[in-house]
């Protein structure tokens, strides 16, 4: 191997030719323009800003999140897929819904964080910008098709997460949130960094397209392909908290700002789906022999285990948190059967967006009623929710409404999502599919013992303090509640809702099967 | 054959990080083996960069040079509010919350 | 009432008015109605729900009025797409199987809510059991697989809540086992009917749609062994909820510890859920593996009669005596639907219709004692019939009902599940019969001890029945009678259906109706030996 004389190559290539700025696509980028802005503006406001005026800091964050809706509905509205940097970035229907889904989950966190980060003694400011950077780096993880964008992505969404799960700093619970997330992701990204590193290794190329072909080729056969697909889907079982990838999440859960815990759970976890699905669909695809036993056992594993460690939580936040791991296991699914046929490979994004889409909704639903709840209880402890309904009957009968929609129990929109993981996963046929569908039916059960066992709690167990003062909630709550019921309750009525979304998605799939 | 003996070295970094990541349980030791680890993959990025003919190997490690950066800020960071609040930084004694 | 006047003219041009999407709909704004109403006002939401409850039964009846007899198909089908991607459609329909089922849910609600009104909390009380009647009838109506699911499952969750929360000392326990059978087999469920659906739309290489009649009537689409295995998926969901033997045993404690409503709701419309599912999802979606099965189901039937009975009993409290003798009763059901004759399909349809009627009814008399005495238990009540004999009385129709004597409901649709099951599987009929026998021991004694006797001091001053109780039970005794005495109107409309349904099987597998069944003269010289064992 010729290894120097190539290398000097390179340089003198590099040396030749003089720079010119590429011409930008200015209305693709305009989101994460936005995102940018918001959060230079957030910071400068910040600084110049009296103590008593740092509430504009969550306005004008929040303002700045459905700003940047703006350009995502005007180039949903175009409709052109556009491809910048040599295809590194890529603005197509599925970037799209995800980023709308990302800027919405982030708009939903800042309601839920004013009244928190407004009353308790924490630095406003500081948080806002964390949240809207954090926002950015999902943003770019939705356009994201090159191993590089990706892995600066992922650090942009990461970075800021691990600062705010430990926002608490002063609480031995909250360092350790923080430790415990940022040790994990770390650790994560470097394995995943590792793994990228044998995959450009052997392709030569860090386009997600690009790699594709390769995998698909003879690269695809050699054990260096398996190891490093191996090694970057790993990286991202800890972004979605895979089985066995799980350990961190409860304990940063129970220990972060609760908002906190709410924006983890949904965008962050559904960050580390969006980049499993751009390199399985456009880059492993070929390798389904190396991807798909490993999704099946994750999938199986992670809603197993989540859901029964779930059933012994007496702490109501650690209770979401092993349902949101075992949740994660229902969205991993369909993408062990993803390599069946470009018809189930439709199917299975569908379904994974779907699910995103509507889990979003749900849970964050759940936790702004927690959230609500807390206000009052002061306790996270599931005795505390006893006779919710005497006090608060609206919030009662909206958890009911999360937690049944969690479960699948139709005509709340968690069935639909549920619906389309066992079409696509019954849809693959053979043994090993069907064998899945009933571990994520029997799952499907299990979860409905912890849901129905809360809803339980709050219509019939008295009240445990005998405290029946009503619960006074915010004005941004109950906005953010407003927004998560009316789409958990119509993508129930009518999953054509969602269901239309799952279809513009299917867009990376119809990419990765053109080469 | 130069680049194996590249990948060796970078496979032997990789699996000591891991292994100081797993068995460490000193805050900046973790710390440290993490750096170990993406300085494997910095190693094999810029070897399969020369091997291959393209810049994009390198370009690769100059960003993770600098994210990595930014990581071992924020993580030095917790860990000194650990500190701070226990006067410790074992993190086996990081371990308040269970179940 | 305008609703009522409403369904009279939608009986009148059934083409025109959505009569069936209104009696789903209807009961679910009831519902929606009720919880709006001031928490404070427990009677006016004790008098919306009413109001709605009856104006839902006049619809039913509506429906009934409206029935053409003499038709096997569907009738008064509506349909509108609901999910254009999966073709899910919201697709109703009534035939001679469904209609009186309809009915009898229509009826049986509003007479439940009168005749056992909470003690708390009457708001979310009637605003579940609304929720649950409109559930329990769009299952009845559905004739589209997902839609029946749909519907299937959100008749869960107003009856966990409904045990859970005003049911007795050991209501979680058993509102929860409940739950967690039922929502077991629907996870079951779920996986076979999207199963099916896919597969039917390989096997046919159109696109998938989830159509029951569209799927029932392509029955080549789907091997027949996959077809065996689809249909044990969903015959897992059913027998939880018939339930039949080895998974009955949520039925007990849920009937014991639900509230009287509760449990009449229970055993009059939520355990026919299961046994409708069975004729609908079993023999016309796969009437091959029906056909396939039905040795071992008829087993399990005729295991659930006899245990039923020998453990109805030992029970000392009178309504998990009750309870236990709905699992005799499904057995009988479950003996007929798969003896897949015309005969035992007819009657285990009416029985349906006369299970739900007396034990519906024997339910509200055992609701009316414990609200009395405030126990159960056989051995504190003694010599009631001294102190109350009208109640007596009409505790003796019902129960005479209920063991089937001749002259009452119970006997027609007994009599027709042990002719049908005669043909086809002797030996099974006649261990059947002997249920008869136990069924008339056990209820009888029970009646001895409770009602015969002298009252003892603590029964002394039981009460007679009030009014409003009477008016209750009033239309339950005059259709055990009218139905016993007169079954024909009803079995006119029933029998086209299911001939059309036996005949569906018989195209489709190997089986073919004994031809004695199908020939009335030969029928009835079977009959002798049966009466036999009876």
């Amino acid at each position: 191997m010729s290894f120097p004389a190539t290398a000097s190559a390179v340089l003198a290539v590099g040396d030749a030719v003089p720079f010119r700025s590429p011409a930008l696509d200015w209305h693709a980028l305009a989101p994460e323009a936005v995102l940018v802005a918001t959060a230079v503006v957030v910071l400068l406001v910040d600084l110049f800003t009296a103590e008593r005026n740092k509430w504009l800091a969550s306005t004008l964050s929040g303002l700045g999140l459905l700003g940047a809706l703006v350009p995502v509905i005007t180039l949903a509205v175009d409709g052109n897929t556009r491809s910048l940097f040599g295809g590194a970035y890529v603005v197509d229907d599925f970037a799209l819904v995800m980023k709308a889904l990302f800027l919405v989950a982030g708009y939903v966190t800042i309601l839920l964080s004013t009244d928190y980060i407004g009353e308790g003694d924490y630095w406003e400011g500081e948080y806002y910008l964390l949240v809207v950077s954090s926002v950015l780096g999902m943003t770019l993880m939705a356009s994201a098709r090159d191993l590089i964008t990706i892995f600066v992505a992922l650090e942009l969404l990461s970075i800021p997460a691990y600062l705010l799960a430990g926002w608490r700093k002063r609480e031995l619970t909250g360092n350790e949130a923080g430790m415990k997330y940022y040790l994990m992701g770390v650790f994560a990204s470097a394995v995943m960094l590792y793994g990228m590193s044998l995959v450009y290794g052997g392709t030569g190329t860090t386009v997600l397209a690009g790699i594709g072909r390769q995998v698909a080729g003879s690269f695809g056969a050699t054990p260096v392909a398996a190891l490093g697909i191996v090694f970057v889907l790993v990286g991202f079982g800890f972004k979605v908290s895979a089985v066995p990838f799980h350990n961190w999440a409860p304990d940063t859960y129970e220990g972060a700002p609760t908002p906190i815990t709410a924006f983890l759970s949904v965008a962050s976890k559904a960050a580390g789906f969006v980049a499993i699905l751009q390199l399985i669909f456009v880059a492993f695809y070929g390798r389904d022999e190396v991807y798909g036993p490993m999704m099946w056992v994750l999938a199986a594993l992670t809603m197993t285990v989540g859901n029964l460690i779930a059933l012994r939580q007496t702490n109501v936040v650690r209770l979401f948190a092993y349902s949101s791991v075992a949740q994660a296991g229902f969205i991993l699914a369909p993408l062990a059967v993803a390599g069946d046929s470009p018809a189930v490979a439709d199917d299975a994004i569908r379904a994974v967006v779907s699910y995103l889409l509507i889990y979003t909704a749900m849970n964050l639903g759940a936790f702004a009623v927690i959230l609500a709840v807390s206000r009052k209880t002061r306790s996270g402890e599931l005795d505390s929710w006893g006779g919710l309904f005497e006090y608060a009957p609206g919030l009662t009968v909206l958890m009911t409404a999360f937690l049944f929609a969690l479960a699948g129990i139709p005509p709340l929109g968690g069935w639909f999502a549920k619906f389309q993981v066992f079409k696509a996963v019954l849809g693959a046929g053979g043994a090993s599919a069907y064998i899945l569908a009933v571990v994520v039916a029997v799952n499907s059960v299990i979860a409905l013992y912890y849901y129905a066992n809360l809803a339980r709690l709050m219509w019939f167990q008295s009240v445990p303090d005998g405290d029946r003062s009503p619960v006074r909630v915010p004005a941004a709550i109950n906005l953010a509640l407003a927004l998560c019921v009316a789409f958990t309750v119509a993508t129930g009525f009518f999953p054509g809702l969602v269901g239309h979304f799952g279809d513009a998605a299917t867009d990376l799939v119809a990419v990765a099967l053109r080469r | 054959m130069l680049l194996n003996q590249f990948l060796i070295l970078s496979a032997v970094l990789f699996a000591i990080g891991v292994y100081g990541v797993i068995a460490r349980r000193n805050g900046v030791a973790v710390l440290m083996s993490i750096e170990l680890i993406l300085n494997a993959v910095n190693i094999n990025l810029v070897a399969f960069s020369a091997m291959t003919g393209t810049l994009a190997g390198q370009v690769f490690a100059l960003f993770v040079i600098a994210i990595a950066a930014a990581e071992v800020g924020v993580g030095l960071a917790i860990v000194l509010v650990i500190y701070r609040n226990r006067r410790s930084i074992d993190l086996d004694e990081v371990d308040l919350m269970r179940g | 009432m305008t609703a009522a006047a409403l369904a009279s003219e939608g009986g009148a041009s059934a083409g025109g008015f959505p009569l069936l999407t209104s009696c789903v709909v209807l009961p679910a704004v009831g519902a929606l109605a009720t919880a709006l109403v001031s928490r404070r006002r427990p009677e006016s939401s004790r008098l919306v729900a009413t109001i709605f409850a009856v104006a839902t039964a006049a619809l039913t009846v509506a429906v009934l009025v409206a029935f053409e007899s003499g038709e096997a198909g569907f009738q008064m089908v509506e349909r509108a797409t609901w999910i254009r991607d999966l073709d899910v459609s919201w697709h109703l329909g009534v035939d001679g199987i469904s209609v009186f089922l309809v009915v009898l849910t229509g009826v049986l609600f509003p007479l439940a809510m009168l005749g056992a009104p909470p003690h708390h909390d009457d708001k979310p009380f009637h605003a579940w059991l609304l929720l649950l009647e409109a559930g329990c009838i769009g299952v009845f109506l559905a004739l589209d697989l997902f839609l029946f699911f749909v519907m299937f499952e959100i008749v869960l969750v107003p009856m966990y809540f409904l045990i859970s929360g005003w049911g007795y000392a050991n209501r979680r326990y058993a509102a929860m086992k409940f739950f967690l059978y039922t929502a077991f087999g629907s996870a079951f469920m779920l996986v076979g009917l999207v199963a099916t659906a896919v597969l039917h739309a390989r096997g046919t290489g159109g696109d998938l749609t989830f159509d029951l009649v569209t799927i029932a009537s392509d029955q080549g689409a789907i091997a027949p062994v996959t077809a065996r295995w689809l249909f044990l998926a969903f015959a897992i969901a059913f027998a939880i909820k018939v339930p039949l033997f080895p998974v009955h045993t949520w039925l007990p404690d849920a009937h014991t510890e639900a509230p009287t409503a509760g449990s009449v709701i229970l055993a009059g419309v939520m355990l026919k859920l299961g046994t409708y599912g069975f004729l609908r999802f079993g023999l016309y979606l796969f009437p091959e593996a029906s056909a396939y099965f039905a040795p071992l189901l008829v087993t399990l039937g005729v295991i659930g009669i006899l245990y039923g009975a020998v453990v109805a009993t030992m029970q000392k409290d009178l309504k998990r005596l009750v309870a236990y003798s709905s699992v005799a009763h499904l057995g009988f059901i479950a003996l007929g639907t798969f003896s897949l004759t015309t005969q035992g399909l007819q009657g285990s349809v009416l029985q349906m219709v006369n299970h739900g009627i007396s034990t519906g009814a024997l339910f509200l008399l055992v609701g009316m004692i414990y609200e009395r005495r405030h126990t159960r238990q056989i051995a504190e009540l003694r010599g009631l019939q001294k102190a109350a004999p009208v109640m007596a009385g009409v505790f003796t129709v019902v129960m005479l009902s209920s063991i089937g004597l001749p002259g009452l409901n119970g006997f027609v649709g007994e009599f027709l599940i042990l002719l049908g099951s005669f043909l086809t599987r002797r030996w099974w009929a006649v261990v059947g019969a002997i249920g008869v026998i136990l069924a008339s021991l056990y209820l009888l004694w029970a009646y001895q001890r409770v009602f015969h006797g002298e009252p003892d001091e603590a029964n002394a001053g039981f009460a007679e029945m009030r009014v409003r109780e009477g008016l209750v039970m009033a239309p339950l005794v005059a259709l055990i009678v009218f139905l016993g005495v007169y079954p024909k109107p009803v079995l006119d409309r029933i029998q086209p259906s299911v001939e059309a349904l036996v005949a569906h099987v018989e195209d489709h597998s190997d089986y073919t109706e004994p031809p004695v069944a199908t020939e009335g003269q030969r029928a009835r010289s079977a009959a002798p030996a049966e009466e036999g064992g009876d």
